[in-house]
């Protein structure tokens, strides 16, 4: 065995397949986006004039759609983190605590909407949310609330909370799941401990729980930045970027000037340039929540 | 050693290179219709399956069933020829025909949108180019100015199949029951959408999530006020300036304030095409401002007798002082056929072309089944539904027609950046004057 791996020849026979996959679909495509991100062809297969830098110059300097649909992704990924992770770990401890055959049951319930498909997750919302038939406004109307409707999704003010409490409340069932694998891994003696201690209520959980969770954490947040700036799916077909941009993500500006505006140059200028903010953005969040090993 | 592991590397890269390049070929003949394959048991004609991609996924009724009984009609006559026919709705036929153009696949025939769209897979050089001399004279009928939107550089790269032009169509049973009329001024539709309103009626019903139409809508103003229809597609290409425009302004303005004062659905900017269909069929809506191909609403069987009793059809509204009369129709042919470069059997592919685009088929076929008004010359038949003789009038007494949209008179990038633009105008994000500069902006693009 020993031989084996000490054998040039043999390991790069091991190691090649996965290799060559790698690098075909993803260091390959990589680079050809790169080439293709300094020429101004307009779709693939048609002529290709080398452009130089002029993409990225207009992508960062006058390219108000790219900054606002930044921002836009940015702002999600900290609803993510600020409002959907919360309560994603306040449900993870209320069913850990719940126990029994209710425990089960709520862990089902909650992770319904994970496995519906993003299409008839949009259509739902795109109905509920219709501002002459759909429920939201009706009940709003039926409590007498009328001046609470809103044209949800189709009105620049209302459009993005709208999209995000959609996008916030699709994705609840993943980080409730890990949240919840983070609890029960939680030994129940470090809670008698502190009880013993004087601890009780959100104190205990305050002071015991969420520091525990803080490696759960720490994948989680970094996954919700890459989910907010990835997000394509239910954008592209609830409101496909609009009222007029106000809605407009990453991933949607990037497919619309590939596939529809024919600026395929300037759409891989822009592919990179998503590359690079995604790295960035998990670089800068592993600095920050630098891992502590905890042990228990 | 060394030596041993470049002779070794090189040998794997080229047992590789051959299995993969066999897999490649492997895969492309399997598929159906790419070859032109052996002959019949008669031995005289060879067996052609072609390759047909089309926007029209409903093929039981409207425009699928004519292009569909067009298609039979060929494969009656010409028994060696298979036709698949693949069809997408409008947005996901629009995204695969991009990826068809980037993978140049194979396909025979498809149909094509003008201008913008067609003017990406002419760059690519996905469509063949067309001799206008094959298509003059009584065989086709072609009505004049016709390939405005299949025109690029002079060449032709396609036929239009419809005359498409934006009407009104709208719901007689609502508006008699309401006691409201049929609006002729644009003070009058503003009138009549405010009192629909208050009847909890949708007046408009419009697709506002495509954008386009809305492009179609201001246009339509436009025309109205300014009375001419050149001067847009010119600034679209760059040859004068929309902002020296007053007319763009004062259009743009009154787009506005008639979306604010809630002359479409409420829901308009998140409604795609068939969403928007369905509130008006529903009788949800008073109104559609649709084009000339929904024709086949009035002899479309799925939809309730009630409805296509009231349905009805009038030209857009004029504006009081404004230049443009009822007549000047906002007309283009945006819907069509091309045939694909990278086609495996151009010839049968170009006989099946030209056997459809012959007067006597898609033209008669679509007109007498009440499905569009064709660019061509047809015959009536007498058994017209009411809807197809009122839009047959349209046409027939339009003073002036457009040629092409404005979203369409340009490149791709400018649909997209006119098209944004015209969202945000209609939302009130921007003053009618920064809508001016931001479609400058797009036309100086190039």
């Amino acid at each position: 065995m020993h031989k084996v791996l000490s054998d040039r020849m043999a390991i790069f026979i091991f190691v090649f397949p996965g290799l060559a996959f790698f690098i075909l679909t993803f260091v390959a495509p990589i680079i050809l986006s790169g080439y293709y991100s300094l020429t101004n062809t307009i779709a693939p297969g048609t002529s290709v004039d080398m452009v130089g830098l002029s993409n990225f110059k207009e992508l960062l300097l006058h390219d108000e759609r790219f900054w606002l649909s930044l921002r836009n992704a940015l702002l999600l990924g900290l609803g993510f983190v600020l409002i959907q992770h919360p309560i994603c770990i306040f449900f993870a401890i209320m069913l850990d605590r719940i126990g029994g055959k209710a425990e089960k049951w709520f862990r089902t319930i909650f992770f319904i909407p994970c496995v519906i498909s993003v299409v008839v997750i949009s259509r739902m919302w795109l109905s509920l949310l219709d501002p002459t038939f759909g429920l939201l406004n009706k009940v709003l109307g039926f409590l007498g609330l009328e001046s609470l409707q809103h044209v949800w999704l189709g009105d620049s003010s209302t459009a993005l909370g709208s999209l995000l409490s959609i996008l916030i409340w699709s994705g609840f069932g993943w980080g409730l799941l890990f949240y919840y694998a983070g609890v029960k891994g939680i030994p129940e003696e470090l809670y008698e401990a502190a009880r013993l201690d004087g601890a009780t209520g959100i104190k205990l959980h305050w002071r015991i729980t969420v520091p525990l969770l803080s490696p759960v954490i720490t994948v989680q947040v970094t996954l919700a930045m890459i989910t907010a700036l990835k997000q394509m799916e239910t954008v592209f077909l609830t409101t496909n970027g609009g009222p007029g941009d106000s809605t407009q993500f990453l991933a949607v500006y990037l497919y619309n000037q590939a596939f529809s505006a024919s600026n395929y140059g300037y759409a891989n200028a822009i592919s990179i340039m998503f590359i690079i903010v995604c790295l960035l953005v998990t670089f800068l969040l592993n600095r920050i929540m630098k891992n502590k090993n905890l042990d228990y | 050693m060394k030596k041993k592991t470049a002779f070794s590397l090189m040998a794997l890269t080229v047992a590789l290179t051959t299995v993969l390049s066999a897999c490649g070929s492997n895969d492309g003949a399997s598929k159906p219709g790419n070859t032109p394959s052996n002959t019949n048991t008669s031995g005289e004609t060879k067996q052609v399956t072609l390759r047909f991609f089309s926007n029209l996924p409903d093929r039981k009724s409207g425009q699928g069933l004519a292009e569909q009984t067009v298609i039979d009609n060929y494969v009656k006559e010409n028994p060696n020829v298979k036709i698949d026919v693949e069809a997408l709705a409008e947005e996901p036929f629009k995204n695969k025909l991009k990826a068809y153009m980037a993978s140049n696949e194979p396909i025979d025939i498809t149909m094509v949108h003008n201008g913008a769209e067609l003017d990406t897979l002419v760059a690519a050089g996905y469509v063949t180019e067309l001799n206008p001399k094959d298509y003059e004279g009584e065989k086709y009928n072609f009505l004049p100015g016709v390939f405005t939107g299949f025109t690029f550089n002079d060449k032709i790269y396609g036929l239009p199949r419809n005359s498409d032009y934006s009407v009104i169509y709208y719901n007689k049973a609502l508006f008699q029951d309401n006691g409201i009329k049929v609006p002729t001024t644009v003070d009058e539709l503003m009138a009549a959408a405010k009192a629909f309103q208050e009847k909890k009626i949708e007046p408009i019903s419009m697709n506002g999530k495509d954008l386009w139409n809305i492009g179609a809508m201001f246009q339509n103003l436009h025309q109205r006020l300014s009375g001419e229809q050149t001067s847009l597609k010119e600034a679209a290409k760059g040859q004068r300036k929309f902002a020296d425009d007053p007319y763009v302004i004062e259009a743009a303005a009154l787009l506005q304030q008639m979306v604010k004062d809630g002359i479409y659905n409420k829901a308009y900017m998140t409604m795609d095409y068939g969403a928007s269909q369905n509130l008006f069929t529903q009788g949800k809506a008073a109104m559609w401002y649709m084009g000339s191909w929904e024709a086949g609403m009035a002899s479309n069987e799925s939809l309730p007798q009630s409805f296509r009793d009231n349905l009805g059809v009038i030209r857009f509204p004029v504006v009081n002082d404004g230049k443009g009369g009822i007549n000047d129709l906002i007309a283009w042919n945006g819907g069509g056929y091309s045939l694909v470069e990278a086609s495996k059997n151009k010839e049968e592919a170009k006989k099946f072309f030209d056997f459809m685009m012959s007067a006597d088929q898609w033209a008669k076929v679509a007109w007498d089944t009440g499905a569009a008004v064709p660019a061509q010359k047809y015959e009536l038949t007498g058994k017209e539904t009411e809807v197809q003789k009122e839009l047959a009038n349209i046409l027939l007494e339009a003073t002036s027609t457009t040629g092409i949209l404005l979203i369409d008179a340009s490149t791709a990038s400018f649909k997209d950046a006119a098209q944004t633009a015209l969202g945000k105008l209609a939302i009130g994000n921007i003053t009618p004057e920064e809508f001016a500069a931001e479609l400058d902006k797009a036309a100086s693009k190039k």
